[in-house]
């Protein structure tokens, strides 16, 4: 294996946090503590080469640091990329998740970081590039290069990896269904039994948090705004022109109301599977209220009801299919001059 | 999809009846809606007094789109 | 309150002139066991075969499976409220055969999406009896009587989901009746000194098990709990013994996905809290009984009043809870876990894997940091099982028996006894 490896300005050897702003640098062979995953890593394999970069030039220039490192790999023909260690160092975890996912994507070799849990690089780049949990402190380098190199070499020779508490990398968080020897009661008992004695337990869905939003504000009273109506209860056309699945929806469709005063039973239908739409079928303004809303608009109480309506099906959505659905109406309505959305779910 | 809409800058008002789904993923503007089966309607109730039902649940809404603080209501 | 079973193991099952039980044998006299069914004069007909472990055979869609069990007289009625009066039950001994099971197939929903149009009845649900499927399922090693009752055509479909449940019931009490002159092969019992007794030091922990989801709807003659259809119900202290005895069925729902009568008589977290409190290692106070409501202020006011029955009445220290299937009985359940929590009653939650993207993430439809310990019995949508092509279907109609003869693969939630959210399963998600 040739391996190229990836250095900030610190444990390159050029200096301190003075020495941040250093442009990249290419040398022959390992560098810093290149020298000793250089003895870790198995007989014929060997670090070809090694970029030292300042961790400001890094995160402020990303897309030349980017080219630079790709640059690099490619000439030296590596079979493997590793960035770091990068301990607790924010910046440094940012650039080296960065140049990984970078690398792994232009030339397709395996890459492996390693920072501590709680770097930033982590909440970004798990997903895509595998991180040896480092710890914070740089005394444990040597069992950190240990797990690069090991890792690094299944990477390599496409040997499955195994899960992370036994190689020693952050979970990346995906999960693999798999038959064990407890049946689930047995695993509650267990756990409970843990809990009521204060002793540690895993929950076997790690429990996360979301990041809170600032409100966004109407920048014009509501009596003059644009409302959009949106749902994620599937409402769609009779017909189901958008072929909007009974769950798990990808595709999103925008129907036209035109002047209609409300939604007629006849021209639409429900494409949701996880709940009894009988009630919304027979009244689909109960979903998506065009009947009030029109008088709203009458009555001047909003500015106009915007001309079609943006639905999905949202039945047991994985977040990055909400997500991203979010984002695409997010745009057409901003294009459309919408001012506010009333988006209703079951 | 809320919080990515509100991310972009839009205003949203969320009508559901699974309030405590939407308090956790951090919508900002989340109005009770009725039942999972009809959010904004109510099949126990007269044609008319459905009608009133939703007038006043997309008032709340509105309310809570001109208001500058996080809502549940 | 005891209650004992004589368990009665069954090796083999087969069409007989006799009905009766000798030794391990089961022997049916089918047509007998056809009279009993078509008592029931909503019912034009009734297929009845068996289906042994191994055998080349798949049937489907599942309505439910149920244990034979039969009560021995002055023990309280079999499946009160269902086949008869309401009397109490969870005491006095119930006769087991243990290795067999009543397999219901819902012959009635043909039309929609592979092969059903709605969701309560027979959805999706697949007994597999031979290979890889039937070795990871509970149910492959169990002898089965797999019934097909067909209603007459006129009959409302809330009229023939009634006579498929008083058909399992019929059907599991015929069978199990043959025990009642015979000597078990092994007996267990089961008791609990109330929730005012017990070791002062030993933790105190209960059960709070929903039973049914409102939110696709409630036939009003359907039979969930001493025969009630639940509709409006508030928490209610069940004793654990009640709940394995008949006293509880599974609902029309999601062909009650992941969920089995059978897993109710046999249920497994129960098991486990007989198995501490037996052990010494815990003291089993009770159990709660809830539903699953489509209207919020229901759903906040039935987990408040649920938690409050666990901390007040059970004084439970530590409580086990699952959910129905679904959604909304999702969040039902993490918020009863959130109140109990707030009383100071600590929970562990079993969860199906909503995610479909294989994510951490969106694997928890809902979050809350105070429920902090899950045990996930994943639906394993990342799991295949291969099917082979089978000798024999037992489908409740064409339609139906098309589908399933051309399946080659499928993942567990759509097989019995794999992905159960009754705490039997073997699944877990490990994060990579």
């Amino acid at each position: 294996m040739k391996v190229v490896h990836y250095l900030n300005q610190f444990f390159g050897g050029v200096g301190g946090e003075e020495f941040a702003d250093t442009p990249p640098n290419f040398l022959e062979g390992p560098v810093g503590p290149g020298n000793l995953l250089n003895q870790i890593l198995p007989e014929g394999s060997q670090i070809v080469g090694t970029i030292v970069c300042g961790d400001n030039y890094a995160v402020e220039n990303q897309q030349d640091i980017v080219s630079f490192v790709n640059a690099k790999v490619k000439e030296a023909r590596a079979d493997l990329f590793v960035a770091g260690p990068c301990f607790n160092a924010g910046r440094y975890g940012m650039s080296a998740g960065a140049v990984c996912e970078a690398v792994k994507s232009e030339s397709d070799i395996p890459v492996v970081t390693a920072m501590s849990e709680e770097n930033p690089g982590v909440d970004v780049y798990r997903g895509e590039v595998l991180i040896v949990d480092s710890g914070s402190s740089p005394a444990n380098m040597r069992d950190v290069l240990v797990r690069i190199a090991n890792l690094g070499a299944k990477l390599a020779n496409d040997e499955t990896v195994g899960p992370p508490s036994t190689e020693g990398y952050i979970p990346q968080g995906f999960l693999r269904t798999e038959f064990v020897e407890k049946t689930a009661a047995q695993r509650l008992a267990e756990m409970l039994m843990a809990k009521l004695k204060g002793e540690s337990f895993e929950p076997e869905i790690p429990v996360t948090t979301f990041e809170p939003i600032p409100v966004p504000l109407m920048t014009t009273e509501i009596a003059k705004a644009k409302i959009a109506l949106v749902t994620d209860g599937g409402l769609v056309p009779r017909s189901n022109p958008d072929n909007l699945p009974r769950a798990f929806s990808r595709v999103w469709g925008a129907y036209s109301i035109d002047e209609r005063p409300k939604l007629l039973e006849e021209d639409f239908e429900v494409a949701h599977g996880g709940y009894d739409n009988a009630h919304v079928q027979q009244d689909p303004n109960r979903l998506v209220p065009v009947d009030v809303m029109r008088e709203m608009e009458r009555s001047g109480a909003i500015g106009s009801l915007h001309e079609e309506f943006l639905s999905t099906t949202g039945n047991s959505n994985p977040l990055e299919n909400s997500r991203r659905i979010g984002r695409e109406m997010a745009q057409r309505l901003k294009e459309a001059g919408v001012d506010a959305v009333i988006l209703t779910s079951t | 999809m809320t919080t990515e809409m509100e991310k972009a800058g839009i205003p949203v008002a969320q009508v559901t009846p699974m309030t405590l789904v939407a308090e956790t993923v951090g919508s900002n503007r989340i109005i009770r809606g009725r039942s999972i089966v009809h959010p904004l309607g109510d099949v126990d109730l007269a044609p008319e007094e459905e009608h009133e039902l939703r007038r006043m649940l997309v008032q709340r809404a509105l309310d809570a789109l001109a208001s500058e603080d996080r809502t549940t209501a | 309150m005891r209650l004992t079973l004589a368990v009665h193991s069954i090796s083999q099952t087969d069409f007989g002139s006799k009905t009766q039980l000798e030794g391990t044998r089961l022997q049916i006299d089918v047509e007998e066991l056809r009279r009993c069914i078509l008592q029931d004069r909503r019912l034009q007909s009734v297929d009845l075969e068996i289906a042994r472990p191994g055998e080349s055979c798949r049937a489907g869609y599942v309505f439910d499976i149920i244990e034979p069990r039969a009560k021995e007289p002055g023990s309280g009625a079999d499946f009160p409220g269902i086949l008869g009066p309401v009397t109490p039950v969870g005491q006095g001994v119930t006769h087991v055969l243990r290795g067999a099971a009543v397999t219901v197939v819902d012959g009635g929903q043909p039309g929609g999406e592979l092969g059903y149009e709605s969701r309560r009845g027979g959805v999706s649900k697949i007994l597999e009896m031979s290979g890889e499927a039937a070795k990871r399922s509970s149910y492959g090693d169990l002898q089965h009587l797999v019934m097909v009752p067909r209603a007459h055509p006129d009959i409302k479909r809330h009229a023939v989901l009634n006579a498929l449940r008083v058909a399992s019931c019929r059907a599991a009490v015929f069978l199990a009746q043959t025990a009642l002159s015979q000597l078990p092969d092994s007996t267990l019992d089961f008791e609990l000194k109330g929730p005012k007794s017990g070791n002062g030091n030993l933790p105190r922990v209960a059960y709070i098990g929903q039973i049914h989801g409102h939110q696709h709807g409630t036939e009003s003659d359907e039979h969930i709990l001493y025969g009630a259809n639940t509709r409006g119900m508030m928490p209610t202290p069940l004793h654990p013994n009640e709940w394995m005895d008949g006293a509880v069925v599974t609902s029309y729902s999601w062909g009650a996905r992941g969920l089995e009568t059978y897993f109710y008589q046999n249920h497994p977290i129960i098991g486990e809290l007989y198995r501490l409190h037996q052990s010494g290692q815990a003291n089993f106070v009770g159990a709660i009984a809830t539903i699953s409501s489509d209207q919020e202020s229901e759903m906040k006011r039935n987990s408040m009043m649920a938690a409050q029955i666990a901390k007040w009445n059970l004084a439970a220290d530590g409580v086990v809870l699952t959910k129905y299937a679904g959604g909304a009985p999702h969040t039902d359940m993490f918020e009863t876990a959130r109140q109990c929590e707030a009383l100071g009653v600590k929970t562990v939650a079993l969860t199906s894997d909503t995610a479909s993207d294989n994510r951490a993430e969106s694997a928890l439809l809902i979050n809350t940091k105070e429920v902090n310990a899950i045990v996930s019995h994943s639906e394993g949508s990342d799991v295949r099982f291969q099917l082979p092509t089978v000798d024999r279907i037992i489908a409740g109609n064409s339609e139906v028996a098309d589908i399933m003869s051309g399946l080659s693969e499928l993942t567990p939630d759509a097989l019995c006894g794999i992905a159960n959210n009754q705490g039997a399963s073997r699944l877990q998600p490990i994060i990579y």
